[in-house]
């Protein structure tokens, strides 16, 4: 084996276990630790919120699944928001083939789409990129760090794209074999005494993937976070029944 | 930037100089009915300033410090932020988990009248993130603040978050449209919170915090000025209805019912029409009921910042009073923000309030109340006298997306609109995105209501005045019916600056009191 393919598959290995240590331990952290132990001290629910909590488990559901409070204000951000996040969700989904075998149905049936929904994908980034530049309050309010993970996503979703297309399509066989291999804890373990699982040689391969590697080390710290923060959002998940149930301040428990 | 070595004394001296209050000129909006967003003018509104406390003795009891800036404001400015992120999970979370989309960019009504892009709710929110994000997150210690668009603290810093902390209204309308419901409101009251301990603090508002707990209300009026401002009350109604048995019972142990309402409500034009109203409704209604000396404020000031303990001092004589006077209900009167505190928050404060009557939400709205009765046939009333009026209501933000009302989400929009309806035979709503959840507040609620916000009151009223002359065009309505304090206060001023008669506001008791045929009672 050459230095050079030595040195790849060392940092492209370790890359992949670093992210998903970091993301894992930085996501738990954050939501467990921070937004869940953090005391909310008073009842803040916002209107329209249900008196029950089945209803305020919809409205929530409602708020995930269909952005429905975003709905009720701007509809171009709605609207590519929503795409953007469903395609992406769809995309994410479809790379269980890589890991499950036999690849089970509800994985499989987007096949034929799969690229049209890249590119959908791509599109709603590329809106969601431009308006930040154009409209003139989103600018305003715009960090470099917005920037910079629309950049990063769209960084992921090319690459993942351009492999769909020869030249620069890799070996399957090669791709399985190495992130099945990368799943038996044996080889991170194989990765400290300097024996690195062999990564397969698609050069955009090995880019898409170091992309999605500091994409999860960049999650915890970031914004993105969003995703997990919302389920714990006062105005969003409490009941709206302080007169009925007495809410308990938690700096009162002691 | 200033000198980060600058002598402290000079600190304050520079704070000063930027945050300084000055009369400033205000002009109104033209009335089309169209509420248009504006293109942003940054700066716009940076020379509002409120006024700041300076009486020592208030400050003193308040438990801030007296003498302005402190020396030492870098670190306590710190360690107060840093107990407030791990207080409240609200401000912990909101500072996390913001995009910056944009969506409530354009949802502020201080941002439409003004234009100030520092008014554009996230922008508001980021004046903290900012802080936030240098000083209490990983990368901003490791990298500083360039790495992470931070800001170390400044003196310029102090001054922009002075001006636009008090340019939000807690009004919690961008949290409507946001898609995390990250609510501003919360983040500003924190700021305040901050401000207060570093020695910036605002006078209109912690003037009153202060009055409601040291005297028990917030015009500053001892017991006998009440017993003598509701006796006056009570012979004026006497007089107007020609009924001596009518009263507003002041003090009486083993009353059935408890009447809170903001104190404004005992001089204040419009408000004390309302406080007919609800006299003669509990006089018809045939249902024994007191005011309180001891509780003669149901506002509670303490919401507006995050000081816990003040709002729960202030909250405190209400349950005080209704333990002492034995009474099986408390019931509130008009106010927006008084109504959550005493709703969503009274519970939690002092509840569980079962020594009151279980048959009866606890505390109740008096809008709950006359729904209720007027539902049961149980008042008299005749709708003609208030034939004069096409009527609509303003949402007040504080009820609209707060408590539920009834027991039913949308209870608080139906409710008051049943009481209207019930008494007033034309009804019209304003726009659709102006009410209900989407309601504007009046543009000087939850501290800014002082004469010297009066460039971000007549500003900040534009959307609720812009919607206000569309039905008055469109549909002939001459009455917008109220159900805060706060808000009677700042739209009767805020009518006759956009040049439309002041008599147009007024409580929807008002309108009650005006229909009531007293005398034909018929029993419940
Ligand atoms: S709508 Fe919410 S997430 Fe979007 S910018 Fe405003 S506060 Fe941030
Ligand atoms: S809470 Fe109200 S006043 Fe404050 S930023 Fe949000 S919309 Fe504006
Ligand atoms: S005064 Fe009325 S509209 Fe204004 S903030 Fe208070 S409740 Fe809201």
């Amino acid at each position: 084996m050459g230095g050079i393919h030595f040195i790849i598959n060392m940092a492209i290995g370790s890359l992949i276990y670093l992210g998903l240590t970091i993301f894992l331990a930085g996501f738990i952290h954050k939501v467990y630790n921070v937004y869940y132990k953090t005391p909310q001290p008073l009842k803040i629910p916002q209107t329209p919120q249900s008196t029950s909590l089945g209803g305020v488990i919809l409205r929530m559901a409602g708020d995930v699944l269909f952005f429905r409070s975003l709905s009720k204000g701007t509809t171009l951000l709605f609207y590519t928001g929503w795409i953007f996040h469903v395609t992406f969700f769809l995309l994410l989904q479809r790379h269980l083939r890589y890991f499950i075998t036999p690849v089970p149905s509800c994985v499989t049936f987007l096949n034929q789409a799969a690229l049209f929904i890249g590119i959908v994908l791509l599109i709603a980034l590329i809106i969601l990129l431009v308006r930040r530049f154009i409209d003139e309050r989103t600018r305003y309010i715009t960090n470099l760090s917005d920037v910079f993970v629309l950049f990063l996503i769209m960084g992921i979703v090319v690459t993942g794209i351009m492999m769909r297309f020869e030249p620069f399509r890799p070996d399957i066989v090669d791709v399985k074999g190495f992130l099945s291999e990368l799943m038996v804890p044996a080889t991170a373990f194989g990765y400290m005494t300097l024996h690195p699982a062999t990564a397969p040689s698609s050069l955009i391969f090995i880019f898409h993937l170091g992309l999605v590697a500091f994409l999860l080390m960049y999650f915890p710290f970031s914004k993105l976070m969003h995703s997990g923060g919302y389920f714990f959002s006062p105005t969003r998940n409490m009941i709206n029944n302080p007169r009925d149930v007495r809410y308990v301040n938690p700096w009162d428990k002691g | 930037m200033t000198d980060e070595k600058a002598p402290a004394t000079d600190a304050n001296a520079i704070v000063q100089e930027l945050i300084k209050y000055e009369k400033l000129p205000y002009e109104h909006v033209e009335l089309t009915g169209e509420i248009k967003v504006p293109k942003i003018k940054p700066d716009a509104m940076i020379k509002v300033h409120a006024q700041q406390l300076t009486s020592k003795d208030t400050l003193e009891r308040l438990g801030y410090p007296t003498k302005g800036l402190i020396p030492n404001w870098k670190e306590v400015f710190l360690k107060t932020m840093d107990k407030m992120l791990k207080k409240y999970k609200s401000v912990r979370l909101f500072m996390d988990i913001c995009v910056r989309c944009g969506a409530c960019t354009d949802k502020c009504h201080y941002f439409i009248g003004t234009g100030d892009p520092r008014n554009m709710p996230v922008a508001r929110a980021e004046l903290m993130r900012k802080v936030y994000r240098r000083y209490f997150t990983w990368p901003g210690k490791l990298f500083g603040s360039k790495m992470v668009d931070g800001w170390d603290l400044s003196i310029d810093v102090l001054a922009l978050w002075y001006t636009y902390f008090y340019q939000c209204s807690e009004c919690r309308r961008c949290a409507v449209f946001c898609p995390y419901g990250i609510d501003t409101a919360e983040i500003t009251m924190a700021a305040r919170e901050i401000l207060n301990s570093v020695g910036l603090v605002q006078k209109y508002q912690h003037e009153i915090i202060d009055k409601a707990q040291v005297i028990g209300n917030n015009l500053g009026m001892q017991q006998n000025a009440v017993v003598n401002a509701l006796e006056f009350v009570r012979d004026e109604l006497r007089e107007e209805t020609g009924i001596e048995e009518i009263d507003i019972p002041i003090d009486i142990e083993g009353a059935d019912v408890l009447f809170v309402t903001p104190s404004a409500d005992f001089f204040a034009s419009p408000h004390i029409e309302s406080l007919y109203g609800y006299a003669k409704v509990f006089h018809q209604a045939g249902i024994s009921w007191t005011m309180s000396t001891h509780a003669s404020e149901g506002g509670n000031f303490g919401m507006f910042v995050h000081s816990y303990d003040h709002m729960k001092r202030i909250n405190k004589r209400i349950w005080d009073a209704a333990r002492a006077l034995k009474v099986k209900r408390v019931i509130g009167g008009e106010c927006g923000h008084m109504w959550r505190v005493l709703s969503s928050f009274s519970n939690t404060l002092w509840g569980p309030f079962d020594y009151l009557d279980s048959k009866y939400p606890r505390p109740q709205h008096i809008c709950e109340f006359t729904l209720d009765l007027l539902n049961r046939g149980a008042l008299k009333i005749d709708k003609t006298a208030n034939a004069e009026f096409t009527a609509t209501i303003h949402d007040s933000c504080q009820i609209a997306r707060g408590m539920e009302m009834g027991g039913q989400k949308y209870g608080q929009f139906e409710i008051p609109r049943g009481v209207i309806k019930g008494v007033c035979e034309k009804f019209v709503d304003m726009p659709e995105n102006t009410i209900k959840e989407r309601t504007f507040c009046c543009g000087a609620g939850q501290g800014l209501l002082g004469d010297d916000m009066l460039p971000t009151r007549v500003k900040g009223a534009m959307p609720r005045m812009q919607a206000y002359s569309y039905v008055k065009k469109q549909n002939g309505v001459n009455f917008m019916a109220l159900i805060c304090a706060i808000c009677k206060a700042q739209l009767s001023k805020m009518f006759p600056t956009y040049d439309i008669e002041m008599e147009e506001v007024g409580g929807i008791h008002q309108l009650v009191g005006r229909a009531i045929v007293l005398g034909a009672k018929e029993g419940i």
